[in-house]
């Protein structure tokens, strides 16, 4: 019972972090709430005693690929309009 | 008009498919009858003394997917080696 | 890149060499607790994250090596690769070191042979791998602005 409500709770929270991660119009945010869809993920890998994916989901998913994603989008911007757009 | 119409058949079909796919899933907790990972937890211990079994797994028993994931790992480092580095673009 | 408050940088220095020592835990203890190769890699590469965002970009890209990586990498995916070869005689992937429970006891290299050595090879080769994903996207980006490594005010203090 104590379990189904803790489960009830991390999965309640994910679908509130992915809904988030589409709602939002700053992308640094929506990458935000990508990385606490991700954590939520490895607790609910951890409360299903998968301990091995809950480790890789929690450093791949929250830590490295939120740097990646943040990378790239410092590296994507408006083309400026000066410069016949061809300048990123 | 067309198009939110087709936007709510699709997502009527989508999650009919959703909920099919789970319906007909496995019972939670219950994988079936799965002889080669009672295998596997009868035997890792005693014949190569390996207490965490999913270790014993990936790099003993499946050593060959674990090739197959190194490369993938490989692969996408040197398609990002490429394409990004030593960027200094031609005056 | 605006810079981050000081709070955040102090922290983030400090974090970085506990995920150096927590990953390595992970790495060397993958046969008895959770964990193994890629998760301890993983883990490891997040160190350059972390200095990326404590220190900025042009003090990483001047201290951090890129050789140091492409050596983890290669060496690696090499002793990975060897140590499988080198079951041949029975089968690809035959864990030739291994000991059955009962005689584990004792020995430099615990009772599950290659399984463990194979862990470690892997991190270093995870670690490596990462590690220059990062460093390499982080240094690129600049291509398409066709600048320098930016000044980055706020970051080097």
């Amino acid at each position: 019972m104590m379990n189904s409500a803790v489960q009830l709770l991390v999965l309640a929270v994910m679908a509130v972090a992915g809904f988030f991660a589409l709602w939002f119009k700053d992308l640094i945010s929506s990458v935000i709430s990508l990385a606490v869809f991700s954590l939520m993920m490895a607790l609910e890998f951890y409360l299903l005693q998968a301990p091995d994916v809950a480790i890789a989901e929690a450093a791949i998913g929250a830590g490295l690929s939120t740097t990646i994603f943040i990378i790239t989008i410092r590296a994507c911007r408006r083309p400026k309009s000066r410069e016949g757009g061809k300048e990123w | 008009m067309v198009k939110k119409t087709v936007f709510v058949v699709a997502a009527i079909l989508l999650g009919a498919f959703v909920i099919g796919a789970v319906d007909g899933a496995h019972p939670f907790g219950d994988p079936g009858a799965a002889p080669m990972d009672d295998y596997f937890l009868a035997n890792a211990l005693n014949d190569i003394s390996a207490e965490n079994i999913v270790t014993a797994i990936v790099f003993d028993y499946r050593g060959f997917d674990t090739i197959g994931e190194a490369a993938v790992l490989f692969t996408a480092l040197t398609a990002v080696a490429t394409l990004l580095r030593e960027g200094r673009r031609k005056p | 890149m605006n810079p981050l408050s000081v709070v955040v940088r102090t922290v983030c220095d400090l974090f970085a060499w506990f995920m150096i020592v927590f990953g390595v835990n992970v790495l060397l203890h993958g046969y008895v607790t959770p964990g193994g190769g890629f998760q301890g890699g993983a883990i490891i590469a997040t160190f350059i994250a972390f200095l990326l965002v404590a220190y900025g970009g042009r003090r990483v890209a001047s201290r951090v090596n890129d050789r140091l990586f492409d050596l983890f990498e290669e060496v690696g995916l090499l002793v990975f690769f060897i140590l499988a070869f080198l079951g041949l005689p029975v089968t690809f992937f035959f864990n030739f070191l291994a000991k059955p429970l009962a005689e584990s006891a004792g020995g430099f290299i615990p009772g599950v042979g290659t399984v463990a050595l194979m862990s470690v090879a892997v991190g270093l080769e995870v670690t490596g791998a990462l590690s220059l994903i990062i460093l390499t996207m982080h240094r690129g980006i600049r291509m398409f602005r066709g600048e320098d490594l930016e000044p980055e005010t706020g970051h080097d203090r």
